[in-house]
């Protein structure tokens, strides 16, 4: 067995959390006594990531996502548990570890507003001690992939939410860390947008090797870019294993919407797959996802000019969570890895 | 060290950059520091034009006392103020992380990583001003108390810094303390007078619990050669204690915010 980069056993995290009760009395009584309440956010964690691996986090808010992210990047001690990163236990930051690893969230920023990106970047320079020639080399290949170069050199603060986080994107990469934590990188950006960056992450974990972890709501974020994918819900892994086998075992289904020109005759769709919603205009049905393409192209032929529209899609990432979440537990899933 | 020095170099150099990329703004402050400091001198100086002493105080010592009031303002407005003020913005919106996550003391990041550049003017003003009083004074400054002058000085930035340091430090617990520290702007404005004119009990406050009094008086005593070895030496212990309790303080309000200690 090969050195894993990432190697997670029993990780526990509790929140203690003041219990507020309602009304002035209670809070002049709650500065005197105290009451906690113990939330637990991720419960006996478990998993080994190889080098170079992109897995995805997946799950609904509140889920453990990012409390998992923190305590591995070092900004949280667990509970209980332990965890190894590039060999060092994260939470007692060494420097030598903090030089490895790095941490972008979609939603802040830890670039300076006020100032250009490239003097940002020059101080990160002096921060990580990276030698000039490595400097210059980093940074123009991260200026190729994410075409940065007229950015660069604006204020942060004129740059559109897109441009930032490419930008982002250069001031977490520029001292080449072995890992990667990546916290909803795409959330708020335009399709098109999410797609570069998308591809961007394909293509640095391609070139630099480069271990990534990933936390999104957005699924086709993982579908594009993570082999293996770990599912939390209400703090516990549910899922470790390939997303191939997640997609056809969770939701083996697929959702086809089929928008209708008035008074089309929709009856026949019931034979097709399961309606879940029918209205005048639309009807929603669950068909077995490898018969997906043949049953379209039924539904386009037989309904020819009275088919305004029509869409295929996986069902929604909460979704297939759901059922994950509702006992469809699979051993053999979790211990495949 | 050295590294720490370059980075500090790093950092005044871009705030530089964005002070000058707003000229008229820079202008504009430039103007005001000047008309604030000009007036306040002159107002001594039209004090004294009735009086030779004010409860103790020459015309000489009040126009040190003035300039090394600019001194410290200027230095804590150089660098603590907006190096802190961001501090408390880092932990209201979460960025705090990406500090913590440096390879480099985030006591240093977060105490030296903003300046508004502008205000070495006000440090600028204050040495002159310190030097047109030491000018009245020249008779008595000796090596001496010029010593003791730049030792006290030096310990009342270093209790600045550390009653700073705490009281921002208290953001971990309590998120927003934006105003406990206007309270302590306000003591620091009252540092341009020495601490000998206000009443015992804020006398009292203003050299121990907002070390204000002890950075501005202290000094500008010192260097007519009014204060003893043996007050230097407390002021010394002091800082010595002030420092290391806020640097505790600091690291015990980390370890909460990680919950490491929970």
């Amino acid at each position: 067995m090969t050195d894993a980069v990432i190697d997670v056993r029993g990780l526990t995290k509790v929140y203690r959390v003041h219990e507020r009760q309602e009304g002035l009395g209670a809070a002049v009584r709650s500065i005197f006594n105290r009451k906690f309440r113990e939330v637990p956010a991720v419960t006996d964690a478990t998993f080994r990531i190889e080098a170079g691996e992109v897995v995805g986090f997946l799950g609904p808010n509140g889920a453990g996502k990012t409390t998992t992210l923190k305590m591995l990047s070092g900004l949280l001690y667990p509970t209980s548990g332990g965890a190894r990163v590039v060999g060092h236990v994260p939470w007692r930051r060494d420097a030598d570890f903090l030089r490895a690893i790095t941490l972008l969230m979609g939603n802040r920023t830890q670039l300076v507003w006020d100032i250009a990106a490239a003097d940002s970047l020059r101080v990160l320079q002096e921060i990580y001690r990276i030698p000039e020639d490595r400097y210059r080399a980093t940074l123009g290949e991260l200026t190729d992939l994410l075409e940065l170069e007229p950015l660069l050199h604006k204020p942060v603060r004129d740059l559109s939410l897109g441009e930032r986080m490419k930008v982002e994107f250069a001031a977490g990469l520029i001292h080449s860390p072995r890992v990667a934590f990546l916290d909803e990188p795409t959330l708020g950006l335009d399709v098109s947008m999410q797609s570069r960056i998308r591809r961007f992450v394909a293509e640095h974990n391609r070139r630099a090797g480069t271990t990534v972890i990933l936390t999104s709501h957005y699924m086709d974020d993982v579908v594009a870019l993570c082999k293996r994918v770990i599912v939390i819900h209400h703090g516990r892994l549910l899922y470790d294993g390939q997303l191939g086998e997640l997609a056809q075992r969770m939701a083996p289904y697929k959702v086809i919407t089929v928008a209708l020109r008035d008074g089309a005759a929709s009856a026949f769709l019931d034979e097709l797959g399961t309606v879940t919603s029918r209205d005048e205009a639309s009807v929603t049905l669950h068909v077995p996802r490898e018969s997906a393409p043949e049953r379209t192209a039924r539904i386009v032929r037989d309904l020819e000019g009275s088919l305004a529209d029509i869409s295929v899609e996986d069902p929604p990432i909460e979704e297939v969570i759901d059922r994950v979440f509702a006992g469809e537990r699979m051993p053999e899933a979790l211990a495949a890895t | 060290m050295d590294r720490y020095l370059r980075l500090l170099r790093l950092f005044v150099r871009t705030e530089l950059q964005f002070a000058l990329e707003y000229r008229v703004n820079l202008a504009l402050e430039i103007m005001q520091m000047v008309v604030v400091a000009g007036t306040s001198l002159a107002a001594v100086l039209i004090l004294f034009a009735y009086t030779e002493v004010m409860n103790g105080w020459t015309l000489g010592q009040m126009v040190v006392l003035l300039g090394v009031y600019y001194i410290v303002q200027g230095v804590e407005e150089l660098v603590m103020q907006p190096s802190f003020q961001k501090f408390m913005e880092h932990v209201r919106d979460g960025t705090l992380d990406f500090i913590l996550l440096k390879p480099v003391s985030s006591q240093f990041m977060v105490s030296f990583r903003h300046f508004q550049t502008v205000q070495t003017l006000q440090v600028l003003l204050g040495l002159v001003i310190t030097g047109l009083g030491l000018a009245q004074l020249a008779a008595t400054v000796t090596l001496t108390s010029a010593g003791a002058f730049a030792f006290t000085l030096a310990c009342g930035l270093v209790l600045i810094y550390a009653l700073l340091l705490v009281l921002s430090t208290l953001a971990f617990w309590f998120v927003r303390v934006d105003n406990i520290l206007a309270i302590f702007w306000a003591f620091i404005d009252a540092g341009r007078f020495p601490i000998d004119i206000y009443p015992g009990w804020l006398r009292i406050t203003m050299s121990t619990v907002i070390p204000v009094g002890i950075a501005v008086t202290v000094p500008a005593k010192a260097i007519a050669g009014l204060v003893d070895l043996q007050t230097v030496g407390l002021i010394f212990l002091a800082t010595a204690v002030a420092w290391m309790v806020s640097r505790a303080f600091w690291k015990r309000g980390l370890r909460a915010y990680t919950g490491a200690s929970a």
